[in-house]
């Protein structure tokens, strides 16, 4: 029998108190990776934003729109391949008052070459570019609100008031192609919305993508942008996808600082169920150990198998815990969260590198629990741990 | 009935073991008790923005004052509305604002962060008694003068006092005063003339929404129905406070949901360490429980017994928890609200409530890790228990 052998042994030896700390590990690891997938479906906007596509909107604030001349000044600029513009419409559905989507004016012979991982087939695209009322929902709006194609819909709108109601047909349904598409929005055309605009409030655009050729070069082809606009009434700021969310992200810094502490917490938690555990069994073992040191054994051995036997526990338990996390964080949670507030995270699932993180974390914790105990064990004296009455 | 002296000893007496679980809890309560003082912090930031006497109008459809737009011509129908209080010469109380979000650079970290422009009348100060100016001074009307509020004075680049910033390309406006608004969000904006406003965005005539102060709470129905019956324009009444309250709901749902989900899983954990202690507590004093039933205590209260000394033990940590949670009150927590795609910062708010709430959980994770081992130790016979052991 070898030392190893002899600490998967010591495990089972109270079988109950096993279970019941490598269930403990389990859920913190299990906890551990339901943080880190909030993070990660928060931040994996920015990671996999496309780098070649460069936003360019009012340099201040959001909210004031462009002249819609600038789609001409961004079209003619170099190392634009395409170029498209959108306005925030935000409408509501009046049926359905209380529920929030993103509903976006579009160019419709722009958007889907610039944003290619919206997926729309051809018939209902043709329809879209045809009737001047025709919408294009995400399949998990269509889905959330029951709206079939050919159907129709009232929409209102606090920025775009009409006299009258903003009608609109669904034609097609978009799905997703890569994990940034946000499947919950309403796409309508541009000009429905340009011609019922009051004179003084039409030709103007929110904001204008742009796919570049360059995707290494897409923050000096910002800046160039920019400097077209510079000496003109209003100023722009261009950035790629990826900093554009990125300069977002930020905005919940303060959220996401929390949760990674949030995360650091839990580990904690789990080292002090296992290293109570392992002290106890430590101290109820200490005769044993005064005969294994009678024997010959060194201290640096009882030390060794005691932090096996530690990691043991831990990695079954991080076993476990990473086990029950994709039944539960990703296809429970996840596909809830994706379905119902896929605006705010349209792909939230585990990501690989983390549950890589979790066993190696629940090892080397599994490790430092057996700290104390294991250095004291080492330390004993043969006669007082003979002499010494758990 | 077994003193509750001899639990608390033997909770003394494993120091290690005592001190490992009760920090294990310590941590689940704080983290259980921040999270419920944010959300509260966001509740009472936005809560004490608005006044039950006062309406705010916006346009129909529209969920708050920036996607709101109206035509300034709208002010003077709104303030002519049937229970708009008149001040001392008989001029209607009410003020109608643009809202705007402007990027602002954040001092010591990188890119920018929206913040919150109000475009605001001369009345502005007077419609709002609880707004002080607290440095400073206030801003000349109609010039390019700005006060920002406490909360966000000099996190931004330009935004301390004698500093300046560009709301548009060459037109800086420069900070003249700081003010408090009795901790309500309002200490998150930047406070500009409206007409400067309107001229730096080209906003024409336009404005976001109008505020007015109603001769009593009671004055809203029939306000609002006037306000709502011009077909024409569509017209949005609210109660202020109702309004801020939807503000804040979806922050504040979303902070302490994640923080309750947070707390019921880390609380599993905690409790799992209970169970192991207070299982391992009955497995060492089998001999000493066998003693107490041959001296008479029945299994009843053996059962108790065992049931205080978890929950003392649950208790040592929820005290704990609950202190280092009050620590937080001193942390300032910048956070963009969902409903104004703006940063305000939330103080961390600890309430009774939120206090009792918090040891009360720390002592059902106590019930819940100790009812089993107690059962246990209830069970023990005092004859095996006293021969072996």
């Amino acid at each position: 029998m070898n030392l190893a052998s002899l600490a998967a042994r010591n495990v089972l030896r109270n079988k109950f108190r096993a279970v019941l700390t490598v269930l403990g590990v389990a859920v913190a690891i299990l906890t551990f990776l339901l943080l880190r997938t909030i993070v990660f479906a928060w931040t994996s906007g920015a990671e996999y934003a496309s780098k070649d596509r460069v936003v360019t909107r009012h340099k201040i604030t959001f909210v004031q729109p462009l002249p819609l001349r600038y789609i001409n000044d961004v079209r003619a600029a170099p190392h634009i391949k395409v170029a498209t513009y959108s306005n925030w419409f935000g409408g509501k559905d009046e049926k359905h008052d209380h529920e929030f989507f993103a509903t976006l004016a579009i160019d419709p012979t722009t958007y889907f070459q610039v944003y290619d991982d919206v997926a729309v087939q051809k018939d209902q695209l043709d329809t879209f570019l045809h009737d001047p009322q025709a919408a294009i929902v995400g399949d998990v709006l269509a889905k959330k609100m029951g709206w079939k194609i050919g159907d129709k819909i009232i929409l209102t709108s606090g920025i775009y008031p009409k006299i009258g109601d903003w009608d609109l047909h669904i034609v097609g349904i978009y799905e997703a192609k890569s994990k940034v598409v946000d499947r919950s929005t309403l796409l309508f055309r541009w000009d429905y919305l340009n011609d019922n605009l009051p004179q003084n409030r039409k030709d103007t655009i929110g904001w204008v993508v742009s796919r570049v050729d360059e995707p290494s070069q897409s923050a000096s082809i910002g800046v160039a942008l920019d400097k077209i606009f510079d000496e003109k009434e209003t100023q722009t700021l261009s950035q790629d996808e990826h900093s554009f969310n990125a300069s977002f992200l930020a905005m919940f810094s303060a959220i996401l600082t929390a949760v990674d502490i949030i995360s650091i917490v839990i580990l904690v938690i789990m080292m002090l169920v296992l290293g109570n555990t392992i002290a106890m069994g430590v101290r109820e073992r200490t005769n044993e150990y005064g005969v294994m040191k009678a024997l010959g054994f060194s201290g640096s051995h009882i030390a060794m198998f005691i932090a096996v036997e530690s990691m043991l526990i831990a990695a079954l338990g991080g076993a476990l815990g990473i086990a029950l996390a994709y039944p539960f964080v990703q296809e429970g949670m996840g596909r809830w969260i994706e379905e119902n507030m896929g605006s705010y995270f349209p792909y939230f699932r585990i990501d690989p590198k983390a549950t890589v993180a979790a066993m190696f974390l629940a090892l080397g914790l599994g490790g430092v629990a057996a700290a104390i105990p294991a250095y004291r064990a080492s330390k004993l004296k043969v006669v007082d741990a003979l002499r010494r009455v758990a | 009935m077994i003193p509750i002296r001899y639990n608390l000893r033997s909770l003394a007496v494993r120091k290690t073991t005592t001190v490992a679980t009760a920090l294990g809890i310590a941590l689940v309560v704080f983290v259980l008790a921040a999270a419920l003082m944010l959300s509260a912090g966001i509740k009472k930031t936005l809560g004490v923005s608005g006044r039950d006497d006062n309406a705010i109008v916006l346009r129909k459809g529209s969920d708050n004052e920036l996607s709101s737009t109206l035509d300034v011509s709208a002010v003077n129908v709104i303030l002519g509305a049937p229970g708009v209080k008149k001040d001392e010469k008989g001029v209607p109380l009410g003020v109608g604002e643009v809202i705007v979000v402007g990027a602002m650079e954040k001092i010591g970290a990188s890119g920018f962060t929206n913040v919150q422009i109000r475009g605001v009348t001369e009345n502005a100060m007077k419609f709002r008694p609880e707004v002080h100016v607290v440095a400073g001074q206030a801003p000349k009307p109609g010039s390019d003068e700005v006060m920002v509020g406490q909360r966000i004075r000099g996190r931004f680049k330009g935004t301390d006092l004698g500093e300046s910033f560009d709301l548009r390309k060459n037109r800086p406006v420069k900070v003249v005063g700081v003010f408090e608004a009795g901790g309500s969000s309002f200490e998150s904006e930047v406070w500009v003339d409206v007409d400067t406003l309107r001229a730096s965005y080209s906003r024409g005539a336009s404005t976001s929404s109008v505020r007015v102060r109603l001769d009593s709470p009671a004055a809203f129905d029939a306000f609002k129905m006037s306000i709502e019956s011009d077909k024409q324009y569509g017209y949005l009444a609210m109660r202020e406070t109702e309004y801020f309250e939807k503000q804040s709901s979806g922050t504040s749902t979303f902070v302490s949901a994640l923080g309750t989900l947070i707390s019921v899983f880390f609380s599993i954990g905690a409790m799992i360490g209970a169970m192991i202690t207070m299982y391992a507590a009955v497995a060492n004093r089998q001999r000493e429980i066998g003693t107490l039933r041959a001296l008479g205590f029945s299994r009843g209260s053996i059962l108790t017994s065992f049931l205080l000394e978890s929950i003392a033990l649950a208790m040592i940590g929820g005290v704990v928890g609950v202190i280092a949670s009050l620590g937080m009150g001193a942390v300032k927590f910048s956070m963009m609200n969902f409903a104004s795609w703006s940063e305000i910062v939330f103080s961390f708010d600890p309430t009774p409530r939120i206090i009792l709430t918090a040891l009360l959980f720390a002592a059902g994770m106590g019930v819940l890790g100790g009812f089993f081992p107690a059962v246990r130790a209830a069970r023990i016979s005092p004859v095996t228990a006293m021969r072996g052991g």
